[in-house]
This record gives structure tokens, C-alpha cells and sequence, in this order.
């Protein structure tokens, strides 16, 4: 049922640290280690991936009361597919380098854990207003985590950030950062230290 | 020769854990026990070979000659969510200790991002029918393989002092970094 | 109204909601994609023919070459151009593959897609290592010769005409990339000869 007592703020709030999707619930780690060699792909990873989780939540919210309990999974994974479709589609005809850079990854949306985790726990639960809410806060969470792994991993893989140089010729690049040992690896640090970080707030 | 080229492929070169990052979830999750790794692998492989011939045939015999391409995700995924259901009720029927072994994973595999990563990719390299089957055990290998080393790993672990804030998903994912790196010496195992 | 009914309308309405949003996006994307795709083909055809006023398709035994031709005055051919697909040391290599009409010497090539190991093998590609000119390794293969083969040596300046220096520590993506060459002129040349023969002049 509706969660009354959690204010607006907090529905949006919680998916950016407390209920963060990828550091916290560890869902959708296939992405995030896939795109992450860069910045920019972590970036429109996450901004594809937020259009999906908004615009199946906003339709599935909509339609919540209608869908009958047995068929729900369904309904939930042709619509999410739908719109993976398009997205996927959206790329491939405006933007074709960032397309062939994700490659088949964008697809891969379909089975990202986030999206159907949030229709199933709480999209086809509660209003429209709270579901947008509840999908833009883990969606930002989630955009969030790309952009940092994908920045570290391009920092100390390519030397730059956003395309733009940061480390000067100095610099030998950390050729496995933006290579499958570097992902496993900076995720790894990364969800040790937002536990790190947890647990230390919680002595304090 | 090109079968087992594709077989090798997807099993050790480009393992589907460790090079595409495909099925992380169990990974991470049913890798703690060898047992349950094994039994794992063995119901994703064979989900996969099953998922790998239906979508090949839905995709060559349906949507290409009706020009439906862009149906490819919202049928393949309702076809595995299918299968996977249709797979559970197979096994419990003619096996029981089958079931009793693999039963509870199946549903899982659903949202198996490797699973529905195989089907999109031999679409994507244009595999012929029997190279489909071929790269769905392959597939599921790999991913058996990864997964049980994983698993002998993570036991081993377990006598170990990890740092609290690395417990679980955070070590795996350090350990998993020392497996990619090794398995990136398969690279040129199959080249020209 | 019973729940099976519920449930087959239900479903029945998703399905044509997708159905329809679906084939209208396909109307708009599908046009724009094989635009660019068309796009990238013609740039990629002119980095590697030299000049020419159109080109011409023309399939043979399952191999696709493109007919750079002169249309001033008479028509000539100045280049075909093909793609030339194979295996790398990590996946697989697509080159454009330029050459003169009397498959004797290349015109061009450029690595359309590879998924080499990054700063060693991509060098076939871009060396940033190297200032002044980081596309040596595919301008290697400009006017060099073709016959009886292309060769590769390492370590050393090539000497003979149909001689390419392998990247240092990328043995094995230099190598593949002329093995791929070296199968597609005999292919193309083959077909195309063929086809000639059979048009009468």
C-alpha cells in the first residue's frame, strides 16, 4: 500500500544513497560494469535507462488498478520492452556513435533488475506522482553511479574525463581500468566504501 | 571447425561472465557454495541452448520475412519469460530429483541478463541455426565455469579475514577482477 | 466480468499499444538509420578509391565490390573497392580495402570496425605514440604492391614493394589485418575478372 508517511522529498531522495539501486540493492551490475569504460557511455546509459524506468513506470502506475494480479509480469516486461525499443531505436537513428559504442547493452535494459524491481515493488502500488518520484530518485542514483565509475575508470584508463584530458603526458594510462579487470575492480572499491561510508555513519 | 571455433569462443575467450559482464546477478548470488554454482550452470546452460534455438527460429522464420524487426526485444524476452515457466513444469515432471537439484533457479534465470544477451547476439553476428546451438552451449559453459570457480573461490574465502565493508558482493567483485584478468590471457587462442 | 476475460482484454490492449507505438517509431528511425549507414558506406568508399564521379554496386558469387568510376568524356574505372571481413586477435577485423583496377596495387584501407587490444592492437587504427603521423600503419598500405603477396616484417623499415612493418607488441593484429587483405585481392580479383570476361566488350 501507499507509503503516507514518507514524505515527497524522501520518495525521490532515497534512491540517490539509502536505497541506491546498484551500491545498496545490487541490481543492474550488467550495465554498469559494461558502460562504465568511459563517462559519456555511463552517461547515456543511465539517461536511456531512466527513460525506460519513468516512462513504463508512469504507464504501469496508470494502469495499476486494471491489470489483473495473475498477468502482471507480463504486462509489466511487454511494456518495459516496448519502450527499450524505442530508446534503443532513438539512439541508433540520432545519436549512431554512442549506439555502436553501447551496443547490444541497450537491449540488455530489458532485463535490467531496476526497472522491473521498481514496477513490481512499488510503481504498480502506488500514485502516478509518487511513482515518478520514486523512478526519477533511482534513476539520478543510478545515472549517478555510472557517471562516477565511468569517470574513475576513464580517468585512470584514458587520462581523461568527458573526452577532455585530465592526467597530462605524464601520465601512462592504466590500460586494464578501462578493460573487464578494471569494471570488476571499480565496482568492487566502490560498493566496499559505500558500505564503509554506512557503517561509519551508523557509529556515529 | 567454425562450431567448435564458436563453442571455445564463447566458453574461454569471450567468457559471457568475464568479458561481457552477462548474468552478474547469480553470479554475485548462488556463488557460494560449489554445489549450488554447479547446479546453477547447469540449468542456465541449458535454458540457454533451449532460449538460443526458439528465438533463432522465431527471428529467421517470423519476424525477418514480415519485416517485424523491430518486435526483436518485447518477443524474445516474452519467449524466454515463457520458456523459462514451460521448462519448470518440463523438469518437474519427468525428473523429480532434477527438480529437486535445479527447480528453484530456473526462476531466477528470467531476468538473467545472459540469457536474453545470447539471443541478441547471435542475431547480432548472424548465426546460422546449428552455430545458434552451438554458441548457446557454449554460453553455458563459460558461465558454469565461471561460476564454479567463483564458487570454490568464494568457499575459501570464507576461512579468510575480509574487511567488513568488502563482505559479500564487494570481495566477489575484487575476486571476479582476478579472474577477468586471467581469462584475458585467452585473447589469440583462436585467431587467424 | 470473469477474470479470464479481464485478463485476455488486458493483454489483448498492451499488445496493441506496443504493436502501434512500435511500428510508428519504426517508420520514423528505420529511413534515418539506413541513411547514415548508406552514409558511412559512400565515406568510407571514397577515403580508400581515388577520385572518381560515382561508383557501382555489383555483387558477384556472394562478394559485394564497389566500381569507382570517371565519367568526364569516356567512362573509366579508376578503383574497386570491397570489405574485406576476418578474424583479429580478439574478434573480428572489417577493413575497407581500396584497389587499383588492375589489383596490382592498394589505394586505400580503412579499419572499419575491430575491438583490438586497446593501445596495442588498436594502433592499427590511431598511434598516439606516434606525433606525426598516427595513422602510419594503414597509410602503409597506400600504393603498395600487391603481388605475389603483402608481407609483414618487424623491427625493420619494409624494403621490398609489397612489404608492411608490423606494430611493435601488436604482431598478431598487424598480421591478421594483411592475412584478410591478402585473402580478399585474390577473391575480388577473381570475381571480378570473371565477371568481366563474361560481359562481353
Amino acid at each position: 500500500m501507499a507509503d503516507k508517511k514518507v514524505s515527497i522529498t524522501r520518495e525521490y531522495l532515497k534512491g540517490l544513497w539509502d536505497e541506491n539501486p546498484v551500491l545498496r540493492s545490487l541490481l543492474g551490475l550488467c550495465p554498469v560494469l559494461a558502460v562504465t569504460n568511459s563517462a559519456i557511455n555511463g552517461l547515456a546509459m543511465g539517461l536511456a535507462t531512466t527513460f525506460v524506468l519513468l516512462t513504463s513506470s508512469i504507464i504501469i502506475s496508470l494502469v495499476r488498478k486494471v491489470i489483473p494480479h495473475q498477468v502482471r509480469i507480463a504486462s509489466f516486461i511487454v511494456i518495459i520492452a516496448t519502450f527499450v525499443t524505442v530508446a534503443d531505436r532513438f539512439l541508433a537513428a540520432y545519436f549512431p556513435p554512442i549506439s555502436k559504442d553501447l551496443g547490444p547493452y541497450v537491449p540488455l535494459i530489458v532485463v535490467n533488475c531496476i526497472i522491473l524491481g521498481r514496477q513490481e515493488a512499488f510503481s504498480s502500488r502506488n500514485s502516478l506522482g509518487r511513482s515518478i518520484l520514486d523512478s526519477s530518485g533511482m534513476g539520478t542514483g543510478f545515472i549517478l553511479v555510472l557517471i562516477l565509475l565511468g569517470g574513475f575508470r576513464e580517468i585512470f584508463g584514458s587520462g581523461t574525463f568527458f573526452g577532455m584530458t585530465v592526467l597530462g603526458e605524464w601520465f601512462d594510462p592504466w590500460m586494464v581500468m578501462i578493460l573487464p579487470p578494471g569494471a570488476f575492480l571499480g565496482l568492487g572499491l566502490f560498493i566496499g566504501l559505500t558500505n564503509w561510508i554506512n557503517a561509519w555513519r551508523a557509529k556515529a | 571447425m567454425k562450431l567448435i571455433l564458436i563453442f571455445i569462443s564463447a566458453a574461454v575467450v569471450n567468457n559471457f561472465v568475464l568479458s561481457y559482464f552477462l548474468g552478474i546477478c547469480p553470479f554475485v548470488g548462488v556463488s557460494k557454495k560449489i554445489s549450488s554454482a554447479v547446479s546453477m550452470g547447469m540449468a542456465v546452460t541449458f535454458v540457454m541452448t533451449i532460449a538460443a534455438v526458439v528465438t533463432w527460429l522465431i527471428y529467421h522464420l517470423i519476424l525477418v520475412p514480415a519485416s517485424l524487426e523491430i518486435l526483436e526485444y518485447v518477443s524474445f524476452i516474452l519467449v524466454i519469460a515463457s520458456l523459462v515457466q514451460l521448462v519448470e513444469m518440463f523438469v518437474r515432471k519427468i525428473s523429480k530429483p532434477l527438480y529437486d537439484a535445479l527447480g528453484i533457479y530456473l526462476p531466477l534465470i528470467t531476468t538473467n541478463c545472459a540469457i536474453l544477451g545470447l539471443a541478441l547476439f547471435a542475431v547480432l553476428r548472424d548465426y546460422a541455426f546449428i552455430e545458434s546451438l552451438v554458441f548457446g552451449v557454449g554460453a553455458g559453459a563459460g558461465f558454469t565455469l565461471a561460476i564454479t570457480i567463483m564458487a570454490g573461490i568464494r568457499e575459501q574465502l570464507e576461512l579468510a579475514k575480509v574487511p567488513k565493508s568488502f563482505e559479500g558482493a564487494g570481495i566477489t567483485m575484487i575476486v571476479a577482477a582476478a579472474l577477468a584478468l586471467a581469462f584475458m590471457g585467452f585473447a589469440g587462442l583462436i585467431s587467424v | 466480468m470473469s477474470t479470464t476475460a479481464k485478463m485476455i482484454i488486458v493483454l489483448t490492449v498492451i499488445t496493441i499499444f506496443s504493436g502501434g507505438i512500435l511500428s510508428t517509431w519504426d517508420g520514423v528511425t528505420k529511413p534515418k538509420i539506413e541513411a547514415y549507414k548508406l552514409q558511412e558506406l559512400k565515406k568510407a568508399i571514397a577515403e580508400v578509391l581515388p577520385k572518381y564521379d560515382e561508383y557501382e554496386e555489383i555483387h558477384i558469387d556472394g562478394l559485394t565490390l564497389y566500381i569507382g568510376k570517371k565519367t568526364t568524356d569516356t567512362t573509366q574505372t579508376v578503383g574497386i573497392a570491397l570489405e574485406a571481413v576476418g578474424n583479429g586477435f580478439q574478434g573480428k577485423i572489417s577493413i575497407m580495402l581500396g584497389l587499383f583496377p588492375d589489383f596490382s596495387e592498394i589505394s586505400g584501407i580503412k579499419i572499419l570496425e575491430q575491438i583490438e587490444t586497446p593501445g596495442l592492437g588498436t594502433k592499427i587504427v590511431e598511434d598516439p605514440s606516434n606525433k606525426e603521423d598516427p595513422y602510419w600503419f594503414s597509410n602503409q598500405f597506400k600504393q603498395l604492391k600487391t603481388e605475389p603477396q603483402i608481407e609483414v616484417i618487424k623491427n625493420v623499415k619494409p624494403s621490398k614493394p609489397a612489404e608492411i612493418q608490423a606494430i611493435t607488441g601488436a604482431t598478431i593484429s598487424s598480421k591478421a589485418v594483411v592475412t584478410i587483405l591478402n585473402n580478399h585481392i585474390q577473391l575480388a580479383k577473381k570475381n571480378y575478372l570473371s565477371n568481366s570476361k563474361s560481359q562481353i566488350q
